[in-house]
């Protein structure tokens, strides 16, 4: 942790904590499923997460369902009706439900672990691959899923399916062999055997991670020895054999229109495969590969294919979707590369007066106390610790549940974290140097699964949502709590995670993620004060400043509305900005905003960050418009006053400090950066597949 | 040569019988029975003539044998009879007696390890309510899907697992088949361990991450070191030793200095 004083510029010297040992590792995306009707993706993490991400709302994670020690999901697929269903190495087909954000029910399929699932393509019928070989049919009816039959049981593990478009035949991929199977009877049609290696015997057994069936017949499969193999259904031969990679090939996706399908490598690669005509003129067509693209350093495990992009995520965490340049219609900055690897929600919570932040993992949460220094210095000076950072606690949840979110009252005295099944509070104690713990017990029930958890300035009231949509908010007295309310879920289905704010004087609290807009209720009255009017695209912040009680929001797609809660309307700067318009390189960031805060002194200044960079907006100060530069560092002090004052513009950016993960102000003059550099996650990953280069 | 089966030596079989021994009665009737069911009691014949072999040679001779009507022998046969099947009776008796006593012994022993009465009462008298356990070796979630599987109804074709119905208000359980979530977990270890060594096991081309972000490095005009050149985690013990023994040393020194 270093100490470092940030350059002024009309806003002061400020002290800024640099934290690095928040040992944040994302885990690996295992499965990736596109849905075309909402154009939405569904991702699932080894862990058992699975997210939900808007592409049309800046590739923004909306939902997700935390994850669960002994979920370990081998296929996501999505149904018809926005149905999301999950299988893995439990045995267990789930659905989860996208409104009440918890799992509707899960079904054993008695096949032990289930490699695969795909869903029919007119959407009703579900399959299922297991461990013991056989294929099992399940008919999705309108509440839950009804078994039908088995087919014809193989002899290794499915490891693949795929159906044809007409829903008549089906696919399965094994080791070793792929089988043809026909859904009416149920029998086995073909069985293709698979070459072990390209042009060559091997030991190893040849595992064929992915198929695909096409409409004329042809089943596209890809194994273990780096091939991609082209075979014809109706006479169950070889047709053609692609060799792309030196290691396995473990994902394949086809367009909706079977003119293109992406497959992704052990290596990182993934390839674009197009069908073009042979010669300009005639109308045969082949298959050839057309781009490699070389986004992830680790396995590629799973792929997807919307209309216009290619969508890959694998072991590196990495989320990247790459648009298709010909398949963009407007070329702007929509077309280019997206890379998601930091989270879209605050992991970090921090306890002004003590200076104390809380680390939320998994499966545990992490106390630290940040350091300090009496020295002093000039710009960018690196200002040396007197006294090192303390690793107060670390909390270990109990059960195999992930935490869903984790909280640290301002006063540092009470921690929150919520799991699926649970809710625990505890209280610490200091004394002296030393710090106890005690966990109060009997927590209510309808706490758990709490969404978003959020103490009051005091740290006398806890504020709760919970994911069936109400909001509780409960007494704290010493070592014990008394519930107060609880506010009905309001009109307007539920389109993200519900984010809290609450004002430092304790009258308001703010609550988002319906369709209705930002609500805002009257904490002393217990009711319901007013409605923020919606906007379109979600949430990704909220806070409430102190004194002038204006409510600030950030949405996914950059902007940032003001709106002041007394007098339940928009303030002028809001007005005066959304007449203007932000400035077009401010639109194109990449990441959410996920944390707004206030100086405590300065009422015109709001304090924001995203992954990449911390932004001090300056209300007094003149907007920038698109010609100027929007992220003007401090020009040398010899230049005049004139030229100083003509590039000063509101929004005063900073990208020191990257990739931030959580940035706020612990007072006038102390601000906190909590970064995790790209190159210490990438240290923790399983080991990748090896590369030969020439002269090493 | 041929032996001949020697007869019972009278002398001393009267003799016992003068002195009234049963044993020896026994034994000649046991040895006459032979005789009469034609039956080789050759060791009972032989046993007495060893005895008496310097004994009874000269009787042998002299008297003739005894004379014994049917009716008499065939008494003493029914009663040597009734005496066994007595015999008989009373092991039979005594075995029964003993397992009926083991019996009770278990019953008592599985008393003692079942749950109080009222509970088991309110176990197969109440609904087939489930509710999930809220404690224990098992999951939750596991439970919780065990549920949904015993409702639905044409599926669960190996519902190998029994039900337990709800149990008061406060607790609730759900009985499961150990065996079951052994085998369960069994082949989800299995499962983990074929993709664990079909993507890095022997034979994938795997590298450690440190090497493989290094590669270019190499490559450089000038080469740079490794990406994770230096191991942070080297001597971590003997670094916090070190610590804190740094820490006393300047306690002790100040208070020295005082």
């Amino acid at each position: 942790m270093t100490l470092f004083p940030l350059p002024p510029s009309g806003m002061g010297e400020f002290k800024v904590h640099r934290v690095r040992f928040f040992n944040y590792v994302p885990s690996g995306i295992r499965c990736v499923a596109y849905n075309n009707q909402s154009n939405r993706l569904a991702v699932s993490r080894t862990d058992g997460t699975v997210e939900i991400y808007n592409l049309s709302a800046n590739y923004f994670q909306e939902k997700f369902f935390p994850g669960h020690e002994s979920r370990a999901t081998e296929a996501l697929c999505w149904a018809k009706g926005q149905r999301l269903f999950s299988a893995g190495l439990n045995g267990e087909i789930i659905e989860y439900d996208l409104q009440a954000l918890n799992i509707k029910y899960a079904i054993d399929a008695f096949g032990g672990p289930i490699w695969s699932m795909a869903v029919s393509p007119c959407g009703s019928q579900l399959l299922v691959g297991c461990e013991d070989g056989s294929v099992k049919l399940f008919q999705i009816t309108p509440d839950k899923i009804q078994f039908e039959r088995n087919f014809d049981r193989q002899k290794s593990r499915i490891l693949s399916l795929s159906w044809h478009p007409s829903g008549t035949h089906i696919a399965a991929g094994s080791i070793d062999y792929i089988s043809v199977f026909d859904v009416k009877s149920g029998s086995a049609v073909h069985k293709m055997l698979v070459d072990r290696q390209y042009m060559g015997v091997s030991k190893r057994k040849c595992i064929i991670w992915g198929v695909a069936f096409l409409s004329d017949g042809t089943v596209i499969s890809v194994d273990s020895a780096g091939k991609v193999q082209f075979w014809d259904s109706a006479t169950g031969t070889l047709v053609k054999n692609h060799l792309i990679a030196n290691a396995d090939v473990q994902s394949i996706a086809v367009s909706d229109q079977e003119d293109s399908f992406v497959v992704g490598t052990a290596e990182g690669t993934v390839f674009h495969f197009q069908l073009v005509s042979v010669t300009s003129n005639s109308s045969e067509k082949q298959w050839v590969r057309t781009k490699p693209f070389q986004h992830h350093t680790h396995d590629v495990r799973a792929v997807a294919h919307s209309p216009t992009a290619l969508i890959s995520g694998g072991t590196d965490t990495h989320l990247v979707i790459r648009p298709l340049m010909e398949k963009v219609e407007v070329k702007n900055y929509d077309a280019a590369l997206r890379k998601i690897t930091f989270p879209h929600r605050r992991l970090i919570s921090c306890s002004k007066k003590r200076h104390l932040l809380l680390f939320q993992f998994a499966h545990h949460l992490e106390l630290w106390r940040l350091g300090s220094t009496v020295a002093t210095g000039k710009n960018g000076d690196t200002l040396p610790l007197s006294k090192d950072a303390d690793h107060l606690l670390h909390l270990k949840t109990k059960g195999p549940e992930n935490i869903i979110c984790s909280c640290i009252s301002p006063c540092g005295s009470w921690i929150a974290y919520s799991t699926t099944s649970r809710f625990f509070l505890y209280r610490l104690n200091y004394e002296n140097d030393n710090l106890s713990l005690q966990r109060v017990s009997k927590m209510p029930a309808f706490l758990r699964s709490a969404l978003q958890i959020l103490f009051s300035e005091d740290s006398t009231k806890l504020f709760v949502a919970s994911n069936q949509g109400s909001l509780h908010i409960i007494r704290l007295l010493e070592g014990s709590f008394k519930h107060l309310h609880t506010f009905q879920p309001q009109s307007g289905t539920v389109e993200s995670m519900c984010l809290l704010a609450v004002s430092p004087d304790g009258n308001w609290l703010a609550a988002s993620g319906t369709s209705a807009g930002v609500h805002v209720y009257n904490i002393k009255h217990l009711k319901l004060h007013c409605t923020v009017p919606a906007y379109n695209f979600p949430v990704t912040a909220l806070a409430i400043a102190p004194n002038t009680n204006n409510l600030v929001i950030a949405h996914s797609d950059q902007q940032v509305f003001e709106y002041s809660i007394p007098d339940k309307q928009y303030t002028e700067w809001s007005r005066t900005i959304q007449k203007q318009g932000f400035h077009y390189l401010w639109l194109q960031r990449d990441t959410p905003i996920t944390h707004i805060s206030f100086h405590p002194k300065r009422p015109m200044h709001i304090l924001l960050h995203d992954a990449y960079m911390f932004c001090i907006i300056d209300k007094s100060l003149p907007l920038p418009n698109d010609k100027t530069l929007l992220y003007n560092p401090l020009p040398p002090t010899n230049e005049s006053d004139v030229i100083r004052r003509r590039t000063a513009h509101a929004f005063k950016m900073s990208k020191i400090y990257k990739p931030l993960l959580f940035m706020d102000l612990l007072d006038e003059r102390t601000l906190v950066a909590v970064e995790r550099p790209l190159d210490d996650i990438i240290a923790q990953l399983p080991p990748p597949i090896k590369k030969k280069k020439f002269g090493t | 040569m041929v032996q001949l089966r020697p007869r019972a030596s009278r002398i001393p079989a009267s003799a016992m019988v003068d002195e009234g021994h049963p044993a020896s009665e026994e034994e000649e009737e046991a040895a006459e029975h032979g005789l009469l069911l034609a039956q080789p009691s050759s060791g009972a014949a032989a046993e007495p003539l060893e005895d008496d072999d310097e004994e009874g040679d000269d009787g042998f001779d002299d008297e003739a044998p005894e004379e014994l009507t049917f009716a008499s022998a065939q008494a003493e046969a029914r009663e040597e009879e009734r005496r066994g099947r007595g015999a008989v009776r009373r092991d039979k008796t005594l075995l029964k007696e003993k397992r009926k006593r083991r019996e009770e012994l278990f019953i008592e022993q599985k008393k003692r390890k079942l749950l109080p009465e009222n509970i088991l009462e309110k176990l197969t008298t109440a609904g087939q309510t489930d509710i999930k356990k809220s404690s224990g070796k098992l999951k939750e979630e596991n439970l919780q899907k065990k549920n949904e599987d015993c409702v639905k109804g044409s599926d669960s074709k190996k519902a190998k697992f029994q039900k337990v119905q709800s149990v008061g208000q406060n607790k609730s359980y759900l009985a499961l088949r150990l065996k079951d979530q052994d085998l369960r977990d069994a082949r989800q270890q299995a499962a983990k361990a074929f993709i664990q060594n079909s993507l890095y096991g022997p034979g994938t081309n795997r590298t450690t991450v440190n090497k493989f972000l290094s590669l270019e490095n190499k490559r450089l005009p000038v080469k740079k070191a490794a990406a994770q050149f230096l191991n942070n985690t080297w001597g971590t013990q003997k670094k916090q030793n070190a610590k804190r023994f740094k820490r006393r040393w300047m306690v002790r020194k100040m208070k020295t200095k005082k």
